[in-house]
């Protein structure tokens, strides 16, 4: 290497940490996965090379499979919709001069950088059959429909778990929104209020697709969060009853940690990967090629 | 008038729903100071017959919190420092410096933020199993600061290619080296990116879970997002004890972030939201 190469070149030299850390816990382990994703393997004995099979077993012959992938579908659309909904309009009455409006901004955002831990927690005496606050509400008020099985019925257990996930990130839409307001041109707006646009006129005509930028980032970060979804869902069902709440994340942590199959939780692993790049890829093609974090 | 009075509307309806959304976080303060002979608490243990303190005792007689406090410290600190210092050091060279396969470098980089963590979770165990980190407190700092990178370079390398050319070339004419720009020119007045960086990394190092669960097997390593799950055997029929260590977990989360918070819309105006 030339001294005229490197002075060329230095920028590498501050490159270089960003560069092994990403080489040794990223791009390593990519490949790690795929390569032991061909293999039946305990972790601990002889791996024994069987090809596609654990991706043929996968597809053909994997209810928890099958059902990790319905619920990462519900999960996505259900978070995200209602959370860009709901913190769109908080957003909006939060930057509308309204008293303690600050304090409000906090207490919305409050829950999520709470640890999912500690939610999932709480949120099992919000459910709980007996005792539990929904529950018993629903005895002392007479709304009787409170009381369910929300995390024992394995059919509205995955909406009780989402439920969590969008009281907790709905604060996280409500401030990017809050940032994406400040950031809009005042003499646009006022200018459509003089030329008589009501205020749900302007909201749908002017602000709306002025936040274009916002909404994408919201979709995209929704999948992404969808798609690595643990420690809630581990700590409010583990992925049950019977893997109704099965996710993809719970699936490859059961898989490997607690059955000891490394080459099928690797494979597993490899699905939720290609769908996570095929997600990112699709959007930013779909929803606009300008977009990406940053920029 | 009339907005004047949609205005009224509006904070009675935003105080309402506040209230609603605070009821966890509520639950989880009452239940901790709940007094241990009050048996079958009702409304989820809303609704509590005095005050007591005695939770807070019995978590600090019987769990080892302020133990596992440090591990989160020693996990957590270590992991922002060198997020700070490694993704300021490639942003700038993102932002200003020229080098071989820079966009390509840059878009890898960028794909981390798309990469679900769960999917690194088999190679990075046995990775800490080859290295002999399993336990070991860098174990966690090295993939957490792996994987806070990228991030942190997005919203900094966006901050730095916003500075004005005019004073980095005065610089270079009176003989700074680039590290002498990145150090003592450019860092120097990015603490508002620099801020945002330390309240995301700070937060997600002290709240992740997946990889500490498979990382750190021994009780005297184990940081705080596992401290529910060692006691819960132990806490099991008692909830006041365990919400007394839930509500311990979170105090720091919420102190960082209400001291930080002031950055964090800002920083997120100037990186994270750009189109």
């Amino acid at each position: 290497m030339s001294r005229r190469w490197l002075i060329d070149n230095q920028g590498l030299f501050f490159m270089a940490p960003a560069m092994i850390l990403f080489v040794v816990f990223v791009l390593y382990p990519i490949f790690y996965i795929f390569n032991a994703s061909l293999y039946d393997w305990d972790g601990v004995n002889e791996a024994v090379f069987i090809g596609l099979q654990n991706y043929i077993e996968m597809f053909t012959d994997d209810r928890s499979f099958a059902l990790s992938i319905r619920n990462s579908l519900y999960w996505t659309f259900l978070t995200i919709f209602p959370q860009m909904f709901l913190g769109f309009i908080l957003a909006h009455t939060l930057t509308s001069g309204i008293p303690l409006q600050n304090v409000f901004r906090i207490i919305f955002f409050m829950p999520a950088i709470v640890s999912p831990v500690v939610l999932g927690i709480i949120w099992q005496r919000i459910y709980a059959p007996f005792g539990g606050l929904l529950a018993d509400v629903g005895l002392e008020t007479g709304a009787r429909f409170l009381i369910q099985p929300y995390l024992a019925d394995p059919k509205i257990a995955i909406f009780s778990t989402i439920f969590v996930n969008v009281w907790q990130w709905t604060g996280f839409s409500m401030l990017m929104y809050v940032a994406g307001l400040q950031g809009l041109p005042g003499e646009v707006l006022s200018a459509a209020e003089v030329d008589g646009a009501g205020a749900l006129q302007r909201i749908v005509y002017i602000v709306l697709p002025l936040l274009r930028h916002v909404h994408l980032t919201l979709i995209l970060l929704g999948v992404i969060g969808a798609l690595q979804t643990f420690a809630l869902v581990y700590m409010l069902t583990k992925g049950g009853p019977n893997h109704a709440t099965e996710m993809l994340p719970t699936y490859i942590f059961q898989k490997a940690f607690t059955l000891q199959s490394m080459g099928y939780a690797s494979a597993v692993a490899v699905v939720l990967l290609l769908i996570a790049l095929g997600a990112s890829i699709f959007q930013v093609r779909a929803l606009g090629s300008r977009f990406t974090i940053g920029g | 008038m009339r907005r004047r009075a949609a205005k009224t509307v509006a904070f009675v309806f935003v105080s309402l729903l506040a209230l609603i959304w605070l009821v966890p976080i509520i639950m989880m303060l009452v239940v901790s100071f709940m007094p241990p002979d009050q048996r079958a608490p009702r409304f989820g243990g809303m609704l509590i017959k005095g005050v007591s303190l005695r939770n807070y005792v019995t978590v600090f007689e019987d769990a080892e919190i302020v133990q596992h406090f440090i591990n989160s410290m020693a996990v957590t600190a270590p992991s922002v420092v060198l997020v700070v210092l490694i993704s300021s050091l490639a942003a700038f060279a993102l932002a200003r410096l020229r080098f071989f396969a820079r966009d390509i470098w840059f878009y890898l980089l960028i794909m981390t933020l798309m990469l679900p963590i769960p999917t690194l979770v088999v190679p990075i165990f046995q990775i800490n199993k080859a290295l002999g980190l399993n336990d070991n407190y860098l174990g966690l700092i090295l993939p957490y600061t792996a994987l806070g990178v990228p991030f942190a370079i997005v919203i900094l390398r966006s901050f730095f290619a916003g500075f004005l050319r005019e004073i980095e070339e005065a610089a270079i004419l009176d003989g700074c080296t680039p590290f002498g720009i990145y150090w003592r020119i450019m860092m120097p007045v990015s603490w508002p990116a620099v801020a945002v960086v330390i309240i995301w990394q700070f937060m997600t190092s002290w709240n992740e879970f997946i990889l500490a669960l498979v990382t750190m097997n021994s009780v005297e390593v184990k940081p705080l997002t596992l401290v529910p799950l060692v006691y819960s055997g132990q806490f099991m029929m008692r909830p006041g004890p365990m919400f007394a260590i839930l509500t311990l977990i979170t105090i720091p989360v919420i102190v960082v972030y209400y001291l930080m918070q002031r950055f964090m819309v800002s920083g997120l105006t100037s990186g994270a939201v750009r189109g």
